[in-house]
C-alpha cells in the first residue's frame, strides 16, 4: 500500500493532506481501479468503509442484472441488491478471505433472491386460495387483464421467456443465470452454490432442456 | 431450412450435455475435438448446437436503467451503508469464530449432546410432572445466527421448493419437479 501512496504522485499526496484526509481512504476515493478486491476487502475490515462502497461501486451493475433476472422488476431488484450489499457489509467480518470476495457475496445475492421469489411465489398461492375458497378464482393464474403493451411482440416474447426461466427449479436457474447471464464459469458457480462441478452441469444441462422445450418456436 | 424440417430435432444422447458445454466453451480440449469431430457427420448435433446458439442470447431480458437510477442507486447504498455503521458488533465477532465447515459439525454434535443429556437426566432437572422445555425452543438461540442460516439456504431450496409444490392449489400440478 505504501508503494501506492508514494505513487500517487506530490499533488495528490498534498491534495490528500491538505483535506487532512487518510492517505489511504483518498487513494481509494480517487483510484478504486488501483486497489483488486481483496485488498479492499481488507481494508473493509479494517473499517474503511470507503473501501467496500468502491466494492459496491465495482458490483453493482452486476448485482442489480442478476436481481433484475429474478425478479423483472426495476425497484425490487434494487432494493435485493442493495440489501445484499448491506448484508455483506454486516458480516463481512465472517469473511475469512480463503473465497473471492464476488462469489461469496453472489451467494449472499442468489440466496435473498430465491427467497424473494419463494416469499412471493407463496403469497400469489395464498392470494390465488383466498380467491377460490371466496368463488372468485375464476380468472385461472394471478395474471392481471392485459394491457395494451402485451400487444407487442417482444413484451410477450420477454414475459414468456420470464415464465421459463421462473418454472424453473431453483438451482437450475441460479445456475443457467449464472452461466447465461452473468458468464461465471462452472467452477465459479460452483463456488457460489458451495456444489460440486458435476452437480452443476447437471443443473445447467437440465434448465437448457426444460428452456428449449418451453421456448421451442423462438429458435 | 431442409435440414431442420428432415431431422428429428433431439441431439444424440450421449453428446447432448456436452453441446451445452461447449455452446458455453466449458469443455477440456480433449472432449472439444471429440464433439466437434462428432458434429462433422452429425447433422441432429449440428442443428441442435445451432437451436442452442439461437434461443440461449433471446433469454437475456436487458434491462438498463437510466444514469440517474444509478446514481440514486450510489446515494441510497452510501447512506444506507452509513446508517449500518462500520463498528463490529459482538455477533459479528462471534459469527467471525465461525467458520463455513465447523458450524454444521458443532451444531450436529450440540444437538446430539443436548438430546443425550435430555434423555438420560429427564426427571432430575425437572419435576416429573413438568414437561422439560421443546427441542424448538431450545434451539431458538440459534435464531441469531440468521445470516448464517440464510447463507445455507441452498442446501434446503430442494426440500423447501418439494413442500411448496405439495402445497400448491387444488387443481394446480405442480411444475417444479425436482
Amino acid at each position: 500500500m505504501d508503494d501506492r501512496w508514494l505513487q500517487q504522485g506530490e499533488a495528490g499526496r498534498i491534495l490528500s493532506l491538505r483535506h487532512n484526509e487518510d492517505p489511504t481512504r483518498a487513494m481509494i476515493t480517487s483510484r478504486p481501479a488501483e486497489f483488486g478486491d481483496d485488498e479492499l476487502v481488507a481494508l473493509a475490515q479494517q473499517g474503511q468503509r470507503q473501501a467496500f462502497e468502491s466494492l459496491v461501486e465495482r458490483y453493482k451493475h452486476k448485482a442489480y442484472r442478476i436481481a433484475f433476472d429474478f425478479t423483472r422488476d426495476r425497484e425490487e431488484a434494487k432494493d435485493l441488491s442493495q440489501e445484499a450489499f448491506l448484508n455483506a457489509f454486516r458480516h463481512l467480518g465472517s469473511f475469512d478471505r480463503r473465497a473471492k470476495f464476488y462469489t461469496w457475496f453472489y451467494r449472499i445475492l442468489v440466496n435473498l433472491c430465491i427467497d424473494y421469489r419463494r416469499r412471493k411465489t407463496r403469497i400469489r398461492m395464498e392470494s390465488l386460495d383466498e380467491r377460490t375458497e371466496q368463488g372468485k378464482g375464476t380468472d385461472g393464474i394471478a395474471d392481471p387483464a392485459p394491457s395494451a403493451d402485451q400487444q407487442a411482440i417482444s413484451r410477450q416474447m420477454s414475459e414468456r421467456i420470464g415464465a421459463a426461466l421462473a418454472a424453473l427449479p431453483a438451482k437450475q436457474r441460479t445456475t443457467f443465470l449464472l452461466k447465461n447471464h452473468e458468464g461465471l464459469s462452472i467452477r465459479e458457480i460452483a463456488e457460489v452454490m458451495k456444489a460440486a462441478e458435476g452437480t452443476v452441469k447437471s443443473h445447467l444441462h437440465r434448465a437448457v432442456t426444460a428452456l428449449k422445450q418451453r421456448l421451442a418456436e423462438l429458435t | 431450412m431442409a435440414e431442420r424440417e428432415d431431422l428429428p430435432r433431439q441431439a444424440c444422447a450421449r453428446f447432448e450435455e456436452d453441446l451445452i458445454l461447449y455452446h458455453y466453451q466449458e469443455l477440456s480440449d480433449a472432449t472439444r475435438h471429440g464433439i466437434e469431430t462428432h458434429l462433422e457427420g452429425c447433422a441432429a448435433c449440428r442443428l441442435s448446437l445451432e437451436e442452442l446458439r439461437s434461443l440461449l442470447p433471446k433469454t437475456i431480458v436487458a434491462d438498463d436503467p437510466p444514469a440517474a437510477f444509478w446514481q440514486s442507486y450510489s446515494n441510497d447504498i452510501h447512506e444506507r451503508l452509513s446508517v449500518s455503521g462500520n463498528t463490529t458488533g459482538w455477533r459479528e465477532v462471534l459469527l467471525s469464530l465461525f467458520r463455513s465447515w465447523p458450524v454444521p459439525v458443532a451444531a450436529t454434535a450440540a444437538i446430539f449432546a443436548l438430546a443425550i443429556t435430555l434423555t438420560l437426566t429427564r426427571g432430575q432437572w425437572w419435576p416429573r410432572e413438568t414437561p422439560p422445555p421443546e427441542l424448538g425452543e431450545m434451539l431458538s438461540v440459534t435464531d441469531n445466527l440468521e445470516f448464517l442460516k440464510s447463507m445455507d439456504f441452498f442446501d434446503s431450496i430442494d426440500l423447501l421448493e418439494a413442500m411448496e409444490g405439495q402445497e400448491g392449489p387444488k387443481g394446480e400440478t405442480s411444475h417444479r419437479a425436482l
